[in-house]
């Protein structure tokens, strides 16, 4: 599987699909750069366009909750199988689409859409 | 685009944050050969007509929520991202199934060169823009 090869080659991209999301900032690095840690710190987090899961789960540990969501039903089971594996609590992901959120009015104060708009 | 920026602000708390994040296509993505020391610089690579066209679509739909007065403009940014690769030919093969980047790069470097360093490790660096958006009230409901 591409992963792996990437993986074995220290995330050198060899014949990764384009859209696959190893390729892209590793999470924590990209959260610096919009400003920090604060910006997702016991927050609750709702981010849009998940995908596989590897923002939220990589910011995960310093959220109150993440709730993941993409409409890539294939994504979001890669991203519940992670969010099993890493043991994290307070990540919840789903499949449905940005243009009806199913969420109550004000139930995040951080909304991400990285990569997606 | 507006409808979903619509819902972004309807699940946002008063005074919660919008963070877009996405590539920079207003910028060209250089491609570089890593050296023991730094990066030589062999060509770029831009972003396709239809994500550009997109990009812009979303830049509207950012102005508009803006001037709704749904989200007040907090900070942006930019910062650059390297995609590395383990060869030239990998790197093409990369472009050639990417969905952004057109598929053939613009080199500065000749034939003879890229041939003689095919098997070195290249990078992809490119660009990433952010901006931070505060959600306001929306008067316009009442809410």
């Amino acid at each position: 599987m591409a992963s792996h090869r990437v993986a074995e080659l220290g995330h050198v991209g060899k014949h990764v699909p384009s859209v696959s999301s190893i390729l892209r900032p590793d999470p924590l690095h990209e959260l610096r750069e919009w400003g920090g840690e604060r910006l997702v710190r016991r927050k609750r987090v709702l981010d849009l366009g998940c995908g596989d899961g590897r923002f939220a789960l990589g910011i995960a540990p310093l959220a109150s909750t993440v709730d993941g969501l993409d409409p890539d039903a294939d994504a979001i089971r890669t991203a519940r199988r992670s969010a099993r594996r890493s043991g994290l609590g307070n990540v919840r992901f789903g499949v449905g689409a940005a243009q009806r959120l199913p969420y109550r009015d004000g139930a995040f104060d951080v909304v991400l859409l990285s990569w997606t708009l | 685009m507006v409808h979903a920026l619509h819902e972004v602000h309807r699940v946002l708390a008063p005074g919660g944050v919008l963070i877009d994040a996405r590539p920079d296509s207003r910028v060209a993505a250089s491609i570089a050969r890593r050296r023991p020391r730094g990066f030589q610089v062999f060509g770029s690579v831009r972003t396709n007509r239809v994500e550009l066209a997109n990009d812009l679509a979303s830049d509207r739909a950012i102005t508009r929520v803006v001037g709704e007065g749904l989200f007040r403009r907090k900070r942006r940014g930019r910062f650059w991202h390297r995609v590395p690769f383990a060869s030239l030919p990998d790197l093409r093969q990369y472009l050639r199934e990417h969905l952004r980047f057109v598929h053939g790069a613009t080199w500065v470097v000749d034939e003879v060169t890229r041939r003689r360093y095919a098997n070195d490790q290249f990078v992809i660096r490119r660009a990433v823009r952010f901006e931070i958006l505060e959600a306001r009230r929306d008067l316009r409901a009442g809410n």
